[in-house]
């Protein structure tokens, strides 16, 4: 500071309660509106099951990012929950998973941290991933009978996220959206979204099986069309998340404490 | 005297990111019952003041915060913002950004249930303050559906339900009609003189301030220059100046007098000494009209926009425009004026095809816009509307003003060569690879013109540029009008600040309720002072002295500007005596 005040500094903290987890409430509702809003959008048909999915997949990392992982896994769920009661088509066949996708993405995603607060809370959720993995595509190949080429080669976004969760590549994508650099930051994006999406992918799909297990056909047709739509939901990260971190950082609105940007 | 409300107390503050304090050492008292006026540049701190009052700076915020602030008792960091908010009621700027429920009746209701005030309090207290701000009978109302004034008139509704010791006002005008400024003040005085409210508020509103505020207080660039009546701090025009604030056009008119030669011992700030002054002056000398005053420019050939008989109907029936016809020639600088409702944004959205004429026709180098594709517009025609943050979308400069050119096929040689030209025009070349909304909003503006300028339009229409910026923003974006003006551009602006546009425009165009009043040089529209009334605009102060003289010796005055009517009075004054 060039200029030296002559009043005592004071200790500055909130007082009350206005925030959740370090981020503020309007924070909190502001990206539970988007998300909600992005749940109108349809974005692509559940072939295995029927309804659609929505556009909001691709945010919900992002809102992980951007509020930590308690402030964002709130908030992506009360957004999707909003969006299930308005926008019923594209709540899926168990609209409960849907929200629980949304909530475990964004959990997923504010937890990937860059400092030391937290910096275990990985380990727990990739055990949670690991064992929904094993049910889902165990029960694939064990239990209906799915060839295990078939079943690998259908879950790539799915155990290609996790191994990218569980390696330092997590912390690696964490800190290009952390830096300046805009094009890395984009990168983050486009790389951390494919990771998140493909574990609440994992997340609702295995609750999803465990209720149509839908035969092989359907695992086969799917192997092209599951990482296609987890492109889209990363070109959909990445263009909306570069435009809201490039802002966000440009306006100098207070940073929400547990955020990634 | 009233013990005082408020104290700050060596109060200085750096947001989180800023390397700078935005206040700096600020002591200031605020009485009981007292209407203290805040004035200076944007950037002064005025804001952040404002926030300090009910603990947004520093509990939302962060930063850094010396000193201490006290408002009722309360230290501001200590206390909750919501038991802040019990004492402190903030109506900031722009009504849109405050009203969040679905009627009238519930955005008062809102911060009370939040408050946990009881139902049957509540109930009481909704009526009670409707009445206040004038809004009665509009209970069931949604917000959407009221005007400009009345939004932020509930606003203000909404922080009275609270019942609070103070009340913040934060540039509550600048975003209204005449007429909403006039409803808004009226609510303010009523609140203050006959309720006995504490107010404290920031406005660039020089003539209003003068009128209503107890005290002044003068920030700028985060330091306290000075503390006064109106009278003490806008009679000080050197002062202001240099702190790019606007004082009264009344206090200028006499302060260049003054400098002139005229015998003015004091500087009146208000219209009414203004126009005593004016009495004792002429009784001391003799005052008369120029004998010469600029002529506009005649501008012949055929105009490149020509409307007529345009009729235009909104899909729910309104008729917001009702056979209006008009020549634009080019070179021009127009002005468009009216209350809001009166059709002109309608009428200029015909110009760049955001309308299609109900009836009639609208032509463009005499080619109907209906035969006319968007893009192929936009070439001719340059759009800056009324907030130029809705305008803009790309990441850097840079690519906001090249985004057009590139969309458009251009070859990248020609893009890049356009952007450097424009980004030149307009001063942007060392920020072309900023965000955009990282610079300040007069940038920002600059920023969508160099974007318009890039396209290499004949015609430029500004729609309210002014709406929203302090006196030096208002100017630097009407600067830059001029200078497009300069390069041969037709030049179009709307705007209700009439003070700001002597030295401007060329022609006026009064609208009302879907037609054009008054066509005519701005020395004769100005001086229709009835006419500007029937649609709610009030002509500037050095216009209504120069009315007051002419009605004094049955003379025409036709002066519009501050330093037109010293010049008179300067002129007939050989230093016979002395007014104040």
């Amino acid at each position: 500071m060039s200029q030296t005040p002559a009043g005592k500094e004071r200790e500055v903290r909130l007082v009350g309660g206005a925030a959740i987890d370090g981020a503020p409430v309007t924070y909190v509702v502001v990206l539970a509106a988007v998300v909600a809003v992005l749940s109108f959008v349809p974005f692509s048909v559940i072939v295995a099951a029927g309804g659609s999915f929505p556009m909001s997949q691709g945010v919900y990392s992002l809102v992980g990012w951007i509020l930590g992982p308690v402030a964002g896994a709130i908030a992506g769920g009360i957004g999707r929950l909003i969006g299930v009661l308005l926008a019923p088509h594209t709540a899926g066949p168990v609209p409960a998973a849907s929200v629980w996708g949304a909530i475990i993405a964004s959990l997923a995603a504010g937890a990937m941290v860059l400092g030391q607060k937290r910096r275990w809370w990985w380990i727990p959720l990739s055990v949670l991933f690991i064992v929904e993995f094993l049910l889902f595509v165990g029960r694939a190949i064990f239990v209906n009978g799915v060839g295990v080429g078939v079943a690998l080669a259908n879950s790539f976004v799915n155990w290609s996220s996790i191994v990218l969760y569980m390696l330092p590549t997590r912390t690696l994508f964490a800190r290009w959206i952390n830096g300046k650099n805009v094009g890395l930051v984009t990168l983050g994006l486009f790389l951390g979204t494919w990771m998140i999406a493909g574990i609440s992918h994992l997340s609702v799909t295995f609750i999803l099986y465990w209720v149509f297990n839908w035969p092989e056909e359907v695992w086969i047709t799917l192997i092209p069309i599951i990482p296609t739509e987890n492109l889209f939901r990363c070109l959909i990260g990445a263009v909306i998340g570069t435009g809201v971190i490039v802002g966000l950082r440009a306006i100098g609105l207070i940073k929400p404490a547990e955020a990634i940007y | 005297m009233p013990e005082p409300l408020v104290v700050i107390d060596k109060v200085s503050y750096r947001y989180p990111r800023s390397p700078d304090l935005v206040l700096h050492d600020v002591s200031l008292e605020i009485r009981k019952g007292e209407f203290l006026g805040l004035i200076g540049p944007t950037g002064a701190g005025k804001t952040t003041l404002c926030l300090t009052l009910n603990g947004i700076v520093p509990q939302f915020y962060s930063g850094r915060f010396f000193g201490q602030a006290t408002v009722a008792g309360l230290d501001t960091l200590d206390h909750p913002i919501s038991a802040l908010a019990q004492h402190v009621g903030a109506v900031f700027q722009d009504p849109e950004t405050q009203l969040l429920s679905t009627s009238v009746e519930n955005e008062i209701a809102f911060a009370l249930e939040n408050l946990r005030v009881p139902r049957e309090e509540m109930l009481a207290r909704i009526p009670e303050v409707l009445a206040a701000v004038r809004l009665d009978g509009m209970e069931q109302k949604h917000p959407h559906e009221l005007s400009g004034g009345q939004k932020q008139r509930l606003a203000i509704a909404a922080a009275l339900a609270m019942q609070p010791d103070l009340l913040v006002l934060d540039e509550p005008t600048s975003q209204l009609d005449p007429v909403g400024e006039q409803q808004v003040f009226a609510v303010i005085r009523e609140l203050n003189q006959e309720l006995g409210m504490t107010i404290l508020m920031a406005s660039h509103a020089a003539e209003q301030m003068a009128e209503y505020a107890d005290r002044i207080a003068l920030l700028s660039h985060g330091d306290l220059i000075t503390t006064g009546t109106p009278d003490e701090i806008y009679a000080q025009i050197d002062l202001l100046h240099t702190h790019h604030l606007r004082p009264p056009q009344v206090a200028s008119t006499f302060y260049f007098a003054r400098k002139a030669g005229a015998p003015v011992t004091s500087v009146p700030v208000r219209l009414e000494e203004g126009e005593r002054a004016l009495d004792t002056l002429r009784e001391a000398c003799p005052i008369a009209p120029p004998e010469r005053l600029p002529e506009p420019p005649a501008h012949g050939g055929a105009p490149p926009l020509s409307v007529r008989n345009l009729r235009y109907v909104y899909p729910d029936g309104t008729e917001a425009l009702h056979g209006v016809s008009l020549d634009i020639h080019t070179g021009e600088y127009v002005l468009i004026i009216g209350q809001n409702g009166a059709g002109k944004t309608t009428l200029v959205k015909h110009f760049v095809k955001l309308l299609e004429p109900t009836e009639g026709i609208v032509t463009v180098d005499g080619v109907d816009t209906r035969t006319l594709t968007l893009s192929g517009l936009a070439r001719r025609i340059g759009y800056v509307a009324q907030n130029p943050d809705n305008q803009i979308f790309g990441k850097t400069v840079g690519e906001e003003v090249s985004f057009a050119l590139a969309n458009l096929d251009y070859p990248p040689e020609q893009v890049e060569a356009r952007t450097v030209e424009s980004l030149e025009a307009m001063g942007l070349q060392n920020v072309r690879d900023a965000h955009p909304l990282s610079l300040p909003k007069g940038d920002r503006a600059r920023v969508v013109v160099a974007a318009i300028l890039a396209m290499r339009p004949e015609i430029i229409i500004f729609d309210e540029p002014t709406t929203g910026q302090d006196y030096r923003g208002a100017k630097y974006i009407l600067d830059v009008s001029r200078q497009l003006h300069q390069m041969g551009k037709t030049v179009v602006v709307i705007t209700h600040h009439l003070y700001l546009m002597p030295e401007y425009a060329e022609r006026v165009l009064v609208m009302g309720k879907g037609t054009i009043l008054l066509d005519a040089p701005i020395r004769e529209a100005y001086h229709e002072a009835d006419l500007l009334r029937s649609t709610f605009l009030s002509p500037p102060q050095a216009v209504l002295l120069a009315q007051h003289l002419g009605r004094g010796d049955g003379r025409a005055y036709a002066l519009l500007t501050p330093e037109e009517v010293a010049g008179c009075l300067a002129g007939g004054a050989e230093g016979k005596g002395r007014a104040s």
